[in-house]
Parts: C-alpha cells; sequence; structure tokens
C-alpha cells in the first residue's frame, strides 16, 4: 500500500505537461489571453503549425481557390480554436504512449480522452453551460491520474485490481483497497502539483463520482463525468478496468437526459473524433483499447 | 439477410470508405464502426476493447471466409444521417452488412459458425441506458428472425474483451484481464 503522498513526493517519476500547455490551460479557463503569446506557441511548433494551416485551408472554412497562410489561418481560426489545437497536440505526445499499466493500446488513453472531452463539450454547448472551454479541458485531462500509475505501479498491480474486483464495487474502490489510491484522486493532486485551478483538480477529482447537491455539487464536473461515460460506451480506452465505474443517478437524471440524447451525443462526437483524426499526427491514432 | 432497412438499401461498394481495418503482420484490425472480410488464411481478424459495443465473427470453413463486425449502439433509428453516413455503427444495419459481405465473397449461410462478444453495462443502478443490454438484444432479435444460431458467445458483465478471429480453422478467441479462452474451434 503507498500514500498520495509517497507518489506526489517522488516527483522525478511523474509525468509533466510542457509549460505552454499549462499556459494554454489556463488561457482556456478563464485567465486573461494573450493573443501575441498564443501566435508564438503556433508558430515555434511545427506540427501545431500544420494542423493550423490544415484546419484553416479545410472546406469548413474554405473560400474556393484561396489558400491562407500561417498568419491569416492564425486570425481566421480565431483565438479558441487556436488555443485548443495547441493544447489538443500538446496533451497528445504526454497522452498516446501512456495507459500501459491499464493494458491500452498506445494512442489509446489519448484517444478516449479526446473523445471525452468532445462529448463533454457537445453537451456544455447543448446544456447551455456558461464555460464550455472548461469543460472541454477538465475532460481532456480527467484521466492525467492513470499517467502517474503507469509511472509508479506496474501492469501487474492493475491485473491484480481486475481480477480481483467484486460486483458492484467501482474500479476505483479496489484501486483504493488493492493499492491505497485511485487514479482520479491521484490525477486531481497531479493536477494541483501543476498549479492547476483548483476547479479544474477538483473535476479530474471527481469524474467518476461527481457529487450530488447536498454534497459540493459543480455541474462542471456533472459534464466531465457524462463526458467520460459517454466515452466508455464509445469503446474508447477501455482496458483492464473494463466499464466498472458508476453513472452517477443525479448525471443520469439530469444533464444526459434520455438514452436517445446520449446516443445522439455520442454519434456526433464519434463524427468529430474521425475528423480531428484526420488532422492530428496519425501515429498518435494508432493504437485503440486493448484489454487483453 | 438483405441490406433493406426501411427504405434504404446499402450498396457495398459505396461503403467502401467506411471500412477502417488495417492489416499489419497477419492481422487485420477492426475498429469501432467497422467490419472486415477475408479469405486469407494466415491472418487473424482482430478487435480491442469491446465494452458495451459487440463484436461479431463469422467464418465459413467450406469457403475459408471469415469476417468481423465492430459496432457501437443497437439501432440507426435514432439517427437517420448517420444510418447513411455511418452505417456500421449500429447493429440493425453493420450485421446485414457483415453477412452481405461474406456471401458475396462466397460465404454459404448453412456453412457459418458465428460468434459474439462484447455488450458489457457500466454500473448503472436502474439501468435506463443499458446501451450494452441493447445492444444483445438486438443481436439475438436479428439472429433469431433471420434463422441464424450463434456458436458461442460471451457477452455482458463490466468486463473488456479483446476478439479473435483466426482464419486458419476458424477459431475464435477472447482476452479479457491478460487471460485468453477458446470460444470456438473445430
Amino acid at each position: 500500500m503507498v500514500s498520495m503522498n509517497d507518489i506526489l513526493k517522488d516527483v522525478q517519476s511523474l509525468p509533466a505537461l510542457p509549460g505552454t500547455a499549462l499556459r494554454i490551460i489556463m488561457m482556456l479557463s478563464g485567465s486573461d489571453v494573450d493573443l501575441d503569446e498564443v501566435k508564438e506557441i503556433v508558430r515555434l511548433d511545427e506540427a501545431i503549425t500544420i494542423v493550423v494551416l490544415r484546419n484553416a485551408n479545410s472546406v469548413a472554412y474554405g473560400i474556393p481557390g484561396k489558400t491562407f497562410s500561417l498568419e491569416e489561418s492564425i486570425v481566421r481560426l480565431g483565438t479558441k480554436r487556436l488555443l485548443k489545437i495547441a493544447l489538443e497536440q500538446q496533451v497528445s505526445r504526454v497522452m498516446s504512449g501512456a495507459g500501459v499499466s491499464y493494458g491500452l493500446r498506445r494512442g489509446s488513453l489519448w484517444r478516449g480522452s479526446l473523445g471525452g472531452a468532445l462529448a463533454a463539450e457537445e453537451l456544455a454547448e447543448e446544456i447551455k453551460y456558461g464555460d464550455v472551454e472548461l469543460c472541454f479541458v477538465c475532460a481532456l485531462l480527467r484521466d492525467i491520474g492513470k499517467l502517474a500509475f503507469d509511472a509508479y505501479f506496474g501492469p501487474d498491480r492493475i491485473l491484480e485490481c481486475a481480477w480481483n474486483m467484486k460486483p458492484g464495487m467501482s474500479f476505483l474502490e479496489t484501486e483504493r483497497e488493492l493499492l491505497g489510491v485511485d487514479h482520479a484522486e491521484l490525477g486531481g493532486a497531479l493536477a494541483e502539483h501543476w498549479d492547476l485551478p483548483e476547479r479544474i483538480a477538483n473535476a479530474i477529482r471527481f469524474h467518476h463520482d461527481p457529487p450530488p447537491d447536498d454534497q459540493g455539487h459543480d455541474e462542471l464536473y456533472d459534464v466531465v463525468h457524462a463526458g467520460d461515460v459517454m466515452a466508455l460506451w464509445m469503446g474508447l480506452a477501455i482496458g483492464h478496468d473494463g466499464m466498472q465505474y458508476h453513472l452517477a443517478d443525479h448525471v443520469k437524471h439530469g444533464i444526459l437526459g434520455s438514452r436517445e440524447h446520449a446516443e445522439q451525443i455520442m454519434m456526433n462526437t464519434w463524427s468529430r473524433l474521425n475528423e480531428l483524426e484526420a488532422d492530428m499526427n496519425e501515429t498518435t491514432f494508432q493504437g485503440q483499447g486493448r484489454s487483453a | 439477410m438483405n441490406l433493406v432497412d426501411g427504405k434504404r438499401q446499402f450498396e457495398l461498394s459505396s461503403l467502401a470508405s467506411t471500412f477502417k481495418n488495417t492489416q499489419t503482420d497477419g492481422q487485420v484490425v477492426v475498429g469501432v464502426a467497422d467490419v472486415a472480410m477475408t479469405n486469407d488464411s494466415a491472418a487473424d481478424v482482430i478487435t480491442y476493447a469491446l465494452g458495451s459495443c459487440i463484436g461479431v465473427t463469422i467464418y465459413d470453413p467450406q469457403a475459408k471466409i471469415g469476417g468481423m463486425l465492430h459496432f457501437m449502439l443497437p439501432s440507426a433509428k435514432v439517427s437517420p444521417d448517420k444510418a447513411v453516413s455511418s452505417p456500421l455503427m449500429f447493429g440493425d444495419l453493420g450485421i446485414p452488412i457483415l453477412f452481405k459481405s461474406c456471401y458475396e465473397k462466397g460465404a454459404k449461410k448453412e456453412n457459418l459458425i458465428v460468434c459474439a462478444a462484447g455488450g458489457a453495462e457500466i454500473l448503472d443502478g436502474d439501468g435506463n441506458f443499458k446501451i450494452g443490454s441493447r445492444n444483445r438484444t438486438m443481436l439475438r432479435k436479428l439472429f433469431w428472425k433471420n434463422n441464424i444460431l450463434l456458436s458461442a458467445d460471451d457477452t455482458g458483465g463490466t468486463i473488456s474483451r479483446t476478439l479473435t478471429l483466426r482464419m486458419s480453422d476458424g477459431q475464435v478467441s477472447v482476452r479479457t484481464k491478460g487471460k485468453e479462452k477458446v470460444l470456438w474451434s473445430q
């Protein structure tokens, strides 16, 4: 058994996001946006530059016969889209090789993170949640605890949890019982370690168990949880933990609304995920989840 | 089976662009909302990490033709648009496409070995979403209507499953939590 502090003390083994990614997260979650800084992030990163150019010159943004330069592309896409492209690229580099301890193939954890973020974003837009970008960011980062599990525990320990799952008991409870810590709680602590805002850390911490009305409820946590559940239903990033997670009653009867509603969001998310895959580095997406 | 769904009839040639399976080192990998057919006896057809989705394999030991579908949702009725653009996402459209594709390559219905895996559920108190269970129901309903018997299946629960069809002899296996078990073999 280990404690959260044991893991967090072992800073050298913990995964890290690039400093620019942390800055982008802050800008997307409400801090002042410095457009010159955003432009510089795009210009200095070749992979981001390529995706920005592709996006701005795609049919969706296109004017027949027109090809946009990088400068024109930056203006055309707008700050929020630029920030999201940059964040997707940077987080994908950290996440694409992760999830090994859960038996996930390369790219699978990242694909699940992005799929859940897109689902959360679409749900947030539908329910007219005030800060759609914050929902996207939190859902994108919700499984960072699994990065730390990769670094600290080997695949044998997660397999041990999988073989010791009890009916009705969630995988988080099993992790806590056998390892002394669960990946959601550890993800929240890691976000704090990165100096991310408390709400982002809590959205990561509660992505499997958002608290109901009388216990610190926040609709942001509900949206992130719903995005995570829809990612599972879409077959994204399912590893040794399987589907052994709860769907919160207040989310099911609240913002998810109905089965048809959830399925519609999943279908739209699936299309958007495939479009984004075409835009991003193909090597990031070679894998899908491996339960083996 | 035919490919008629209400007023729509899908032509396989028009669906070619939706087939996403990849072939590497003798493996044909079937993604989510994807189908594969092959007569390559050296190939393994595989789909990873089935949760509430269902993987269906069919194999004709005479013609040595096999195929696999990985569908996500039971019915396309919820979205006529997606029924056209992504029919393999749905059991009610994808299953007929799988069978017809193999028939067109020479498989015979009377010879088919049919197996299925997946259809797991998230922990959901009163269970009114039940996507895995509804996927299983759609599968059985379609098979019952078309006089097709499942030779073997491994469905339900909360676990993840990786499904493999070995084309050399039609063996179907399921890998869960790091351990493999044979679902069907000659």
